[in-house]
């Protein structure tokens, strides 16, 4: 056999590892998102019924509960990329964390029961948007990477692969939902 | 759960009667050991003209020997230390755990928390301390379990997998997969490229996952069936608690999350809880060494804070 058609297999197999990938890379980017999505619809779900049980009480927050009810109906939309789906669940989470501390203000709404189960269900879900985002940003940091990295970025050029945006993680949530604290309070 | 300190104090005050009586029987007994040891000696040297050329048979005999005659000798004070120390020590932690010093964790527990990829061909333990602290259960003991190695002439020899100290308690989040937290040596030894090249490519492993804490990464690797609840169990705290966990212990940690459950290995090397006929119980080093051990054990869940209940497992 020719040294040259040698050479030539083995930069077929490069090619063809390195486009799987790429590919591998861009599916797990891809799933995992699916699952980021589902734990986001989750909490999306829980807004009017926190909504329906805090409004009575918060007559002074009308402005923040009208606004979390718009960002969910926005989010509800079909036709959403996912970096609008990204920066949206950061609004949102914002938003529930404003009237996560203006429930502080009203002891009776503390001691509400549903208010007290719907509290408990958002830090679960907390937790598991927040490692869901963490997978997520993972897979993305890999996926970028390999797009920008010699020699795999000529491949990605070549299949018109960019860059894709990561969940911005705040210092606060990098420390777990304390729910003994939440409650102590 | 009592504090290091309250057990210090256990230790000195109450236990000091018996403690100064088994120092009298740890004098007789390391007299008979060293008796012994120079009777063996005499032995050898008379001996010592038949085996001229087969030197490593005399050396065997003798480790056989002395072995099995320091274990004869000991076995009684061993036992005293067991239950006149340990037992009331385990008992002043919490009265209703249970301690049976010949038992250890089963092999099906063992092989369950998927630490270890080799199935071991032998398992030995002892100190099997098991219970409810703060209404959660938790069982540990010291484990010994081992592989026998056969090399292409059939002579066999046994391999340790692991020996120390294994802990099964439950886990306060709710998850369905398997998650494996393994000391990292293929990055340290290799560098991060080749490294993790190698952890990535692991055959007996599932999917490699990596974590975003870059001290928890240097020092573990992690392992797992599903990306997003291995993240769910190693929160951020959870992963800063795990390091600081195995620097105080000093030793190599494993720790997996198999079905609602969490497997700690802590390899020390060498059977835990034994008394040494060469060392007094009255030395503070000798005394903390076992209390340090036990302790750090039975409080494994205040340590990784795994004892504060999430609402779905409540």
């Amino acid at each position: 056999m020719s040294i040259s058609l040698v050479v030539v297999i083995i930069l077929v197999i490069i090619l063809v590892l390195m486009y799987n990938s790429l590919i591998f890379k861009k599916n797990q980017v891809e799933n995992i998102f699916g699952s980021v999505d589902t734990v986001l619809k989750k909490r999306y779900n829980l807004i009017p019924n926190l909504v329906s049980s805090v409004q009575e009480y918060m007559k002074h927050e009308k402005s923040i509960l009208e606004n979390i009810t718009q960002l969910r109906s926005k989010a509800n939309r079909a036709d959403l990329s996912d970096e609008q789906k990204i920066e949206l669940d950061a609004k949102v989470s914002s938003a529930l964390r404003s009237i996560m501390i203006a429930v502080e203000n009203y002891p009776n709404l503390k001691a509400n029961e549903n208010v007290m189960q719907l509290q408990r269900s958002l830090n679960e879900i907390e937790e598991q948007i927040s490692a869901a985002r963490r997978a997520y940003n993972q897979a993305v940091t890999d996926y970028n990477n390999a797009i920008e990295m010699f020699p795999t970025n000529l491949m990605a050029n070549a299949m018109h692969y960019h860059s894709k945006k990561v969940f911005e993680i705040q210092d606060s949530q990098r420390k777990s939902p304390n729910v003994k604290e939440l409650f102590e309070k | 759960m009592r504090s290091l300190s309250q057990l210090t104090d256990f230790y000195y005050k109450d236990l000091f009667p018996t403690l100064q009586e088994l120092e009298n029987r740890r004098k007789r007994v390391k007299l008979r050991v060293i008796l012994s040891g120079v009777v063996l000696l005499i032995v050898d040297l008379m001996v010592f003209s038949f085996f001229r050329d087969n030197l490593d048979w005399l050396l065997f005999l003798n480790i056989a020997v002395g072995s099995f005659l320091y274990k004869f000798i000991t076995h009684d004070y061993t036992q005293e230390f067991k239950e006149r120390v340990i037992e009331p020590l385990i008992h002043f932690i919490d009265k209703d755990l249970r301690y049976m010093e010949d038992m250890h964790i089963s092999e099906s527990k063992f092989i369950n928390s998927r630490l270890f990829t080799s199935t071991p061909d032998k398992i030995e333990g002892n100190d099997y301390i098991a219970g409810m602290i703060d209404g959660v259960k938790i069982e540990l003991s010291d484990m010994h379990a081992q592989k026998r190695d056969k090399d292409s002439k059939g002579r066999s020899s046994w391999r340790t997998i692991f020996r120390g100290l294994f802990i099964i308690t439950e886990f306060n989040k709710n998850f369905s997969g398997k998650t494996v937290v393994l000391p990292d040596s293929a990055q340290n030894s290799f560098g991060d490229l080749i490294g993790n090249w190698l952890q990535s490519h692991n055959i007996n492993r599932d999917e490699l996952i990596k974590m975003d804490d870059p001290e928890f990464e240097r020092e573990f690797v992690v392992y797992g069936s599903d990306q997003i609840e291995a993240r769910y169990i190693l929160s951020h705290s959870l992963m800063k608690r795990l390091l600081s966990f195995k620097k105080k212990s000093g030793h190599k940690v494993y720790i997996s999350f198999v079905y609602n459950n969490v497997y700690i290995a802590i390899e020390y090397g060498k059977d835990l809880f034994e008394p040494s006929v060469f060392n007094t119980l009255l030395d503070y080093k000798v005394a903390m060494d076992y209390l340090q051990t036990l302790h750090l054990a039975v409080s494994i869940r205040q340590e990784l804070n795994i004892d504060q209940k999430i609402w779905s497992r409540v």
